[in-house]
């Protein structure tokens, strides 16, 4: 399994990392994850939002969507996330400078 | 002439309809429901702009009520069939609306549908969506392909907004349903308190 790269959704008004093939996550056990990591997790049942900047949705299939427009924030935001969820072959994002 | 609430989404067809009605002389309020966090920022700016044209053109107040539909979301994605998603979601618009008509004195809604142009504009899941009120609904661009609507949305100055840059809805299911039965979709609505949900809706509505 590997994520594709980071890449603008169809409508340009984010950034999305899909998973191929998809992935069947355990949202329950994602959420447990990320708030044992003291980020807010909104739980819709068949997503998680999380708040912030930016702003993320984790969906079972793994995608996940980040609201910004800004590239680099965008990686690094992901990487940091598939570090908490110890999401497979994603390296973990380095710390700036 | 008389006076309606229009529902804009920051699309394409919203203010093409609601130019269609408002060039035959009726006085509109436009509602937006409010999808964040399933969507940005991006379709509320684009209705305020939208609606700048509209009153320019029209010489309308026109006035904005945004109403927030993203709770609304998330309980529907907590307690009901995903796959009815997107009707379930448009009687809460429906709903919605008609309240802020209620409140405004309209007598009729509009909205920029067109027949078969997404999973929630077949006939089966309009006649679902529809029933959740009682006003009735005018529908300019439902014979209208979408080909069709973009052209008018470009002699009328909307198009060029409604195609900025923004984020599709998330709360989109993956398989939504195209020919919704009406008894499942007011089973689904038995979960829920469709009442207290809209009566929250309304009470947090914000005229912009």
């Amino acid at each position: 399994m590997s994520y594709r790269s980071l890449a603008l959704c169809s409508n340009g008004g984010a950034y999305e990392a899909i998973p191929e093939p998809k992935l069947r996550l355990d949202l329950a056990q994602a959420r447990t994850k990320l708030e044992a990591d003291h980020r807010t997790v909104i739980d819709a049942r068949v997503m998680l939002i999380l708040p912030g900047t930016p702003e993320m949705t984790l969906t079972r299939d793994g995608k996940v969507v980040l609201k910004t427009h800004d590239a680099a924030e965008a990686d690094r935001a992901f990487r940091e996330l598939a570090h908490v969820l110890e999401l497979p072959g994603v390296e973990r994002a380095r710390p700036p400078g | 002439m008389g006076k309606g609430v229009v529902l804009m989404s920051g699309g394409i067809d919203s203010p093409v309809a609601a130019d269609m009605v408002m060039g035959r002389g009726h006085e509109l309020v436009a509602v937006h429901m409010d999808n964040r966090p399933f969507t940005d920022t991006s379709p509320l700016e684009k209705v305020h702009d939208h609606l700048q044209v509209l009153r320019t053109l029209h010489g309308q107040a026109l006035p904005l009520y945004v109403l927030p539909h993203g709770s609304t979301q998330i309980t529907l994605m907590r307690n009901t069939d995903r796959h009815v998603g997107c009707i379930m979601c448009r009687r809460f618009m429906w709903r919605s609306a008609e309240r802020i008509a209620e409140r405004e004195g309209a007598s009729f809604l509009v909205t920029g549908e067109a027949l078969g142009q997404v999973a929630s504009q077949t006939l089966p899941n309009m006649r679902s969506a529809t029933t959740a009120v009682r006003l009735p609904i005018v529908r300019p661009l439902i014979g209208f392909d979408k080909h069709e609507i973009e052209e008018r949305a470009k002699a009328l100055g909307t198009y060029g907004i409604s195609t900025r840059p923004g984020l599709c809805c998330q709360a989109v299911p993956d398989k939504p349903a195209t020919r919704s039965r009406l008894v499942q979709i007011l089973g689904e609505e038995q979960k829920i308190d469709v009442e207290r949900i809209l009566e929250d809706v309304v009470k947090r509505a914000e005229l912009q």
